[in-house]
């Protein structure tokens, strides 16, 4: 676990940590902290989330109603607040991969015009 | 559902012990984890600032931050109750001064009408002010004409004031003021009936059956709202009428009407003379601007018709008056006698809004240099500018806020005083109630005062860090702020003496009205209204009637003589107008000149001894001046003095020019002293008197008492009913109550004044007594060491007494200056602008010194006190 921090980092697409949080808590609540992690080793360190941003967003998603927040125990046996998506989050998700799919698209046809689609006939 | 900071602080807390028991079972040093989870989690204060931003805004913080601010102001003002006291009392006078003439003036000058469309309403004025008629009316032809030249009125309404005795309503007959009206008059006002009907075109004609409607005001006040009134039958005079309805509560423009009645009720609107003679004026006109057309389009327009009319029959109008027309909104028309006042008042007002802010500044000024201290060591520790500011704000919000609720309430009883006194200028007053813009007038006034005065102090500057006032937290006073209080009690000083000269005005005036000698015999004469169209009759029938009761009352015990003429002095001004143009045999007027006018009276023989006014020469009216024979006139001492030679007035000739008297010729028998009837300042006006018994027409009756005037009122009630039963007898009352009550506007005039020169006077003292008092607690130590060195305490007593006297002397010549200017700059919009006398200003700078030396005297006998060792160790 011991990599040099921060080499070979990507940053975050703006506007797309939302996403990512709303994906992580598709199989069941996370705390804070736990969300962080996932989006750690799922992406294998590439992405890493600071807390400075993290946090806001989860408090901004529970305003929206897309998460909501309860209290439990950690596994530190510490209080700590676990984030579970609501019904309309989940719809959230769902547009949110769709247009991220969209934009995928998009931008890989730009990048790569070969291999995206048919070809034109001028 | 808002997290609140503890819950913040939770998890991060839960956050970091998750972080570090991972690095611990990852094998690092607890210690070391500990350090590495902190500075991967970042500034803990700035990601909670940021979590905490989702859902509170800054708004939310910084009202928060002030409420706390005032939870602090408020405990540190208890510990200075007194101060805070004066400040939320001298805010209230002010703001409820001001929420009061506030409301009055919105509901009197700026309320629309309750009329459909008011402001298509006009009312329409023929007028020739150079002879002094400011209301002419129209007569029916003039009226007929005009409204068939119109375009741009689409519908006239005319109305003309009659006193009706109404019999019918009530146990006693009595005199009501009535409008007889057409039948367009309601449909034009656009109002509605909140009983029964009103008044349409099926009332018009002579075949019409007699029907009156009430006005709302009479309905509830004189029958109690009594529902049952529509089909009463009534009498009105001789005509027999039926109420048809009430009509909605309005402003019953152009009398304080009480019943409006069709023109069959009034004979005389259907005889020849009304009808047809160009110079029998007694018809107000009102008008619906037609639509798309603009008021000015009125104007324009009626005037040139107006204008034709004059010239086509120039024999209809006095010589030499320039008649003119006159189109106004009803609503200005109504407001505009009360225009003046109220904003006069208004004005007033503001000086004490400004004189109560400036003496609140002062006070919290003082407090602010005693905190100094406080503030130079929470600046010290770091408090923003802001922050601090935030504390005074706190303090002069709360400070200010009390003062508008005391305001506020305040305002209740102050409305309904000044509400009493602008409805002798416009019935609109009447109802005027404190509504809920006197609460907003009153907020945004507090809040323009606290944010005013929480810039008033200045802030202890950061480089300049405290130094010795930070350690010893004592009183000190700058030059500035000591500049700063004296400036604003100078200036509330010459407020006062602004207010202070004005009332000073007012109460002369009004002392001068009082002391003047009026000419007659003022507390044993009582004058009643017995009016003449009570019988039906007029002419020779109606003065056998006058003249038994002259008989009759005269042989009650304790009358002294009985006389019956046309106008009550005073109580009936106005009611013929401004006296009539004649001109005197052998007299060449030279050319152009507008001949001179007199008043018309009608008196029955004795009238002159009865009232007191001396017979100066000639003889006064017998019984043998009757119908038929040759007419005869008595005139005052003025027409003798400026018409003929050496005053020799006595059986020369005088020949009336009005119109309406077709060319009366009288013969001059008598010479009496001037006595002015209509207005209470007395003058020398030109007056003629003529026979009761040869014009046929009467009206009031004098008695002349021996003993307690009042007491014989019933008995001459009882006799003039024994005579006649259904004639009304009003309004008893000696000369000297009627002058009183016609004195009472120019009474309440002086008072309002005075009352709100008074209030000024009472902030100016605390003002002065403040600012000396705290410039003395503040040189303590000053005069520690003048005593020490060997001043006498007399010296140090004289030295602030003086202090108080320069303010006082500085702010009120301040005040003359100013004073000055805004009297020419309110000349520019009034008409009547006076500068008050060198009495009344002398008078309120006396006032002022005095009040100023005795506000210092304390302050000056504590300075003289001073205990030199206390003094000297205070520091």
């Amino acid at each position: 676990m011991a990599k040099s921090p921060d080499e070979g980092r990507l940053e975050l697409l703006q506007g797309t940590l939302d996403m990512l949080i709303l994906r992580t808590l598709q199989w069941g609540p996370r705390h804070g902290h736990g969300i962080g992690q996932a989006i750690r080793t799922q992406s294998d360190d590439l992405l890493k989330v600071e807390t400075g941003s993290l946090y806001p967003a989860l408090h901004r998603l529970v305003k929206r109603g897309w998460l909501k927040a309860e209290w439990g125990v950690s596994e530190a046996n510490q209080r700590a607040k676990y984030y579970r998506l609501t019904a309309a989050g989940k719809e959230q998700l769902l547009r949110e991969k769709n247009r991220w799919s969209q934009l995928v698209h998009a931008i890989g046809r730009i990048m790569n015009p070969a291999s995206a689609g048919p070809e034109r006939e001028d | 559902m808002r997290p609140d900071d503890r819950e913040l602080d939770d998890e991060i807390r839960g956050h970091l012990a998750l972080s570090i028991k991972e690095r611990v079972e990852g094998g690092e040093d607890p210690e070391a984890a500990r350090l590495a989870a902190l500075r991967e989690f970042g500034y803990i204060p700035a990601v909670r600032e940021s979590m905490r931003r989702i859902w509170y805004s800054r708004a939310f913080d910084a009202c928060a931050a002030l409420l706390q601010d005032i939870r602090v102001a408020l405990r540190s003002l208890r510990r200075a109750r007194g101060l805070a006291l004066t400040i939320v009392v001298t805010l209230a006078l002010g703001i409820g001064a001001n929420a009061a003439i506030f409301s009055v003036v919105r509901g009197v000058l700026l309320r629309p009408l309750v009329n459909r469309d008011e402001d298509r309403l006009v009312y329409i004025r023929q007028s020739a002010p150079s002879a002094g008629a400011q209301n002419m009316s129209f007569s029916i032809p003039e009226y007929r004409e005009l409204k068939a030249r119109a375009t741009t009125v689409s519908a006239f309404g005319d109305f003309s004031t009659v006193d009706f005795t109404l019999i019918g309503l009530g146990s006693d007959p009595r005199i009501v003021k009535a409008g007889v009206v057409g039948g367009s008059f309601f449909d034009v006002m656009g109002l509605r009936p909140v009983l029964g009907r009103l008044l349409n075109a099926g009332d018009d004609g002579t075949k019409a059956a007699g029907a009156a409607v009430l006005t709302y005001r009479f309905w509830t006040t004189a029958l109690d709202s009594d529902p049952t009134v529509v089909g009463k039958a009534i009498r009105l005079g001789p005509s027999p009428a039926t109420v048809v309805g009430v009509l909605e509560p309005s402003v019953p423009y152009p009398a304080d009407t009480e019943i409006f009645a069709n023109v069959v009720t009034s004979p005389h609107h259907l005889g020849v003379v009304m009808v047809e003679d160009r110079t029998h004026r007694m018809t107000e006109v009102f008008g619906r601007l037609a639509p798309g057309r603009s008021i000015d389009d009125a104007r324009a327009e009626l005037t040139a018709a107006h204008a034709a009319i004059v010239k086509a029959h120039p024999e209809s109008y006095p010589p030499g008056a320039k008649v003119q027309l006159s189109v106004k909104r009803l609503r200005d028309q109504i407001a505009a006698p009360a225009r003046t006042i109220l904003l006069v008042l208004l004005a007033a007002a503001a000086l004490v809004f400004v004189i109560a802010c400036s003496n609140v500044a002062n006070l919290i000024l003082a407090r602010s240099v005693r905190r100094e201290g406080e503030l130079a060591v929470r600046a010290a520790l770091g408090a923003s500018h802001a922050a601090l500011r935030r504390t005074l704000l706190a303090e002069s919000l709360v400070l200010c806020s009390g003062g508008a609720v005391l305001g506020v309430l305040l305002a209740d009883p102050l409305v309904s005083l000044v509400t009493r006194y602008a409805a002798r200028f416009s019935v609109r007053a009447l109802d005027v109630t404190v509504d809920a813009s006197v609460v907003w007038i009153g907020a945004g006034l507090a809040m323009a005062a606290a944010i005013l005065l929480a810039y008033v102090p200045r802030l202890p500057s950061s480089h300049a860090a405290g130094g010795l006032g930070l350690a010893s937290g004592s009183v000190r006073m700058t030059a500035g702020t000591s500049r700063r209080l004296r400036m604003f009690a100078t200036t509330q000083i010459a407020f006062s003496f602004v207010l202070l000269a004005g009332a000073a005005m007012l109460l002369a005036a009004l002392v001068s009205l009082q002391k003047a000698a009026t000419g007659y015999d003022m507390r044993q004469v009582v004058a009643f209204d017995v009016p003449p169209a009570a019988t039906g009759v007029a002419g020779p029938k109606a003065v056998d009637f006058y003249e038994q009761v002259i008989r009759r009352v005269g042989e009650l015990p304790g009358v002294q003589g009985v006389a019956v003429g046309s106008f009550v002095p005073w109580r009936d001004h106005g009611l013929f107008g401004a006296g009539m143009p004649f001109t005197v045999e052998g007299r060449t007027p030279a050319n152009g000149d507008a001949p001179p006018r007199a008043r018309f009276r009608l008196v029955t023989p004795g009238f002159f001894s009865v009232l007191g006014v001396p017979l100066l020469a000639g003889r006064d009216f017998t019984d043998d001046d009757r119908p038929g024979s040759e007419l005869v006139a008595v005139v005052s001492q003025s027409i003798a003095q400026r018409l003929f030679a050496n005053g020799d007035a006595l059986n020369r000739r005088l020949v009336w020019l009005e119109p309406y008297f077709g060319r009366m010729k009288v013969r001059i028998v008598g010479v009496v002293a001037d006595v002015d009837d209509e207005n209470v300042g007395p003058g020398s006006p030109l007056t003629v008197y003529q026979s009761v018994r040869q014009i046929g027409y009467g009206g009031r009756v004098f008695v002349h008492t021996a003993g307690d005037p009042y007491a014989l009122v019933p008995a001459v009630t009882r006799t003039i009913r024994g005579i006649s039963a259904d004639q009304p007898v009003e309004r008893g009352a000696t000369l000297e109550d009627i002058r009183a009550q016609v004195l009472s506007p120019e009474r309440i005039n002086a008072f309002v004044f005075t009352g709100f020169a008074g209030i000024a006077l009472l902030i100016a003292v605390v003002g002065v007594a403040g600012v000396l008092a705290f410039s003395v607690s503040a040189r303590t130590r000053e005069f520690g060491v003048r005593l020490a060195v060997g001043s006498s305490p007399r010296r140090l007593l004289a030295r602030v007494l003086s202090e108080g006297v320069v303010i006082a002397a500085i702010g009120i010549a301040a005040g003359a200056v100013g004073g000055f200017a805004m009297a020419r700059v309110a000349s520019r919009f009034f008409e009547h602008v006076q500068l008050p006398g060198a009495v009344p200003v002398l008078g309120a700078a006396a006032v002022l010194v005095g009040a100023a030396v005795a506000a210092s005297l304390m302050p000056a006998a504590r300075a003289s006190r001073v205990d030199v060792l206390q003094a000297l160790r205070s520091e």
